[in-house]
């Protein structure tokens, strides 16, 4: 996982969450719906921003992937793997 | 206006624009496109291909003995096919069934409960009589057989039941209801009426097609010429930007999260520089308006879409009643739930408690569901007693208070509706949610989930106080209890609509919104 892009998921998940979490507060491995109140529009929100500003095309994924895309360590695993700068 | 009658004793045709229905079976349509989309991409097909693959469709269901009478359930997310088995079932005068995916599991014997012919899914399934929607593509690719006879004409009556729908019911077993075609062909109507949606709009649908309501604007664009994009749930804010459409079909939740996303790119460092514009990036350039209902939405993100420069309208119906009322350009008034629509009328009691007779009801009766559940909610005639408080003002605009269950009597008689001081204590940023409780019926109580951990129990009392001073006596709140932790669906708090669940939270509060000494008081 790259950590540009993870601190990137962290900035957007926080301004998605209510209430609100500080990025650096939110654990990785925790469950967005379960320990966040992540709702599922929200979640849709939150991903189709991170992509956005981890230039990382949203069309990588199917709808089954964004539904496994459960903690913030799978959001940035994920992203990192099509951000075509992997390291 | 009222739905005309779709045909008459001899079953004859029609005419053409009676009935949206009707045409909709039996006429190609003149133009407009569909476009499909997911994450992956889009995928667009003229209106008349859509018509004629339902038309294959329901030839190769009919050789499988679907007819008219039968009942075919889809329990599948957004996509093409859904869209040509709604089609197709019309065409075959066959009812569908459609299963909200989050809601149904495909083995628990819907095809059985639900009397259904067939079940269509994309979920993993072995139960009987359900099939994978890839047998969709599998049928229209077989080959045309030449001496297959035509589809037969078909006319919906206006009591015939076109589909069975849902209701969202946040607990227990949801009750069927099924729709009628005139009260379809009524509800259509009296929409293109105040909207006037012609060639050129684009009309964006994401919300489940389980929701016999997200259908109606494909049976428009057939109707009516104009496009129809249809996207999964996921892809809704990324397909926005790019299908660039001129109506969104939404609700109040999926408005709130994309004010959220507005107000985050305002603030973003380098971000746009006006509301109008950051409206723009999320919705794209060519919005004609937003529409919203199902549930009530907050006046502040009603107020802020129409500052960004994108109308937003509310209407109020139940799946009982279909649409009755709704705002629009030519009569909208800030705060209410728009005029009655034609075919509508809106009836109260003497506790202004709202019910709903229709020209050409929804039904008379739920389809499944426990005894007496019809009988509390519809009258012999279809009138649906809604359970909603409201009135009507001088000029037709209905504006909706609240629940009559959320009715609370004082010990002097006075009534209070809890909704507007909810909403008032709602609107302090330290405040995600409230009810109201009135354990002793002399003190209203509240209790708040507080919009941050820890709670900020000043700022909570200072709302405490700006909403009462603007509240009559008797509706001011005496006590506010801060919830140990924000309402969620996790804790059963809040319903899947996001709703607070009242009954739930006074039973996790109950000890300290029955005790006096508990709480904030008000100063």
């Amino acid at each position: 996982m790259r950590p540009d892009i993870e601190l990137t998921a962290r900035d957007h998940l926080s301004a998605v969450l209510n209430p609100p979490v500080a990025p650096e507060a939110i654990d990785p491995d925790a469950d967005l719906a379960g320990v966040y109140g992540l709702t599922s529009l929200n979640k849709v929100l939150f991903l189709t921003e991170v992509c956005e500003a981890a230039d990382v095309d949203l069309g990588h994924f199917t709808e089954d992937d964004l539904a496994d895309m459960r903690t913030l360590r799978t959001v940035a695993e994920s992203l990192t793997l099509h951000s075509g700068k992997a390291v | 206006m009222t739905a005309a009658p779709t045909g008459d004793l001899t079953g004859a045709r029609p005419a053409p624009g009676c009935s949206v229905l009707n045409d909709v079976v039996s006429l190609p349509p003149a133009g407009g496109t569909i476009s499909f989309a997911r994450l992956d991409g889009a995928r667009s097909m003229p209106l008349t291909e859509l018509y004629e693959l339902s038309g294959r469709l329901a030839r190769r269901l009919r050789a499988r003995g679907i007819g008219s009478g039968d009942r075919i359930g889809v329990l599948a997310a957004n996509c093409p096919e859904w869209v040509l088995l709604d089609l197709a079932a019309l065409r075959l005068k066959a009812e569908t069934a459609g299963f909200d995916p989050g809601k149904f599991d495909p083995d628990d014997d819907l095809a059985g409960r639900y009397d259904l012919a067939l079940l269509f899914t994309d979920r993993p399934a072995t139960a009987p009589r359900t099939v994978p929607m890839t047998l969709v593509g599998d049928l229209l690719a077989e080959e045309d057989d030449p001496h297959e006879p035509p589809l037969p004409q078909v006319v919906w009556e206006p009591d015939d039941v076109t589909t069975v729908k849902f209701t969202s019911g946040s607990t227990g077993v949801p009750k069927g209801l099924g729709a009628t075609a005139g009260s379809v062909d009524a509800s259509l109507a009296a929409v293109q009426e105040i909207f006037e949606h012609k060639p050129g709009d684009d009309l964006f649908v994401f919300l489940s097609l389980s929701l016999l309501q997200q259908r109606y604007w494909v049976y428009s664009a057939l109707a009516h010429g104009h496009d129809v994009t249809i996207s999964t749930y996921e892809a809704a804010f990324a397909t926005l930007r790019r299908t660039r459409p001129t109506v969104v079909m939404g609700v109040p939740a999926f408005f709130e999260t994309a004010k959220r996303q507005i107000e985050a790119r305002l603030r973003r460092p380098g971000g746009e520089d006006t509301l109008q514009e950051a409206a723009r990036r999320v919705f794209g350039d060519r919005i004609r308006y937003l529409w919203t209902g199902s549930a009530p939405a907050a006046p502040a993100m009603l107020r802020f879409f129409d500052e960004a420069g994108l109308p937003i309208y509310e209407g109020y119906g139940l799946n009982e009643t279909c649409i009755v009322t709704k705002n629009h350009p030519g009569a909208h008034r800030e705060g209410s739930v728009g005029r009655v629509l034609p075919g509508k009328e809106v009836l109260f009691d003497e506790d202004g408690v709202i019910s709903v007779r229709s020209d050409r009801p929804v039904n008379r009766a739920y389809a499944y569901a426990a005894p007496g559940d019809s009988e509390r909610v519809f009258g012999p005639d279809g009138t649906v007693r809604t359970g909603d408080v409201g009135h009507l003002d001088e000029d037709g605009f209905l504006f909706v208070r609240g629940r009559a269950d959320d009715v609370i009597v004082l010990d002097n008689g006075k009534k209070i509706v809890v909704r507007p001081m909810e909403e008032s204590m709602r609107s302090g940023a330290a405040v995600a949610e409230c009810v109201l409780f009135c354990p002793a019926q002399t003190e209203l109580v509240a209790v708040v989930s507080p919009a941050s951990l820890p709670a900020d129990h000043a700022a909570i009392a200072r709302q405490l106080a700006r909403a009462n001073a603007s509240a009559a006596p008797d509706e001011r709140i005496g006590r506010v209890i801060v919830a140990d932790e924000p309402f969620s669906e996790a804790n059963g708090l809040l319903t899947s609509q996001f709703k607070p669940r009242r009954s739930h939270i006074l039973d996790a509060y109950r000890a300290r919104v029955h005790d006096p000494k508990e709480g904030i008081h008000a100063s």
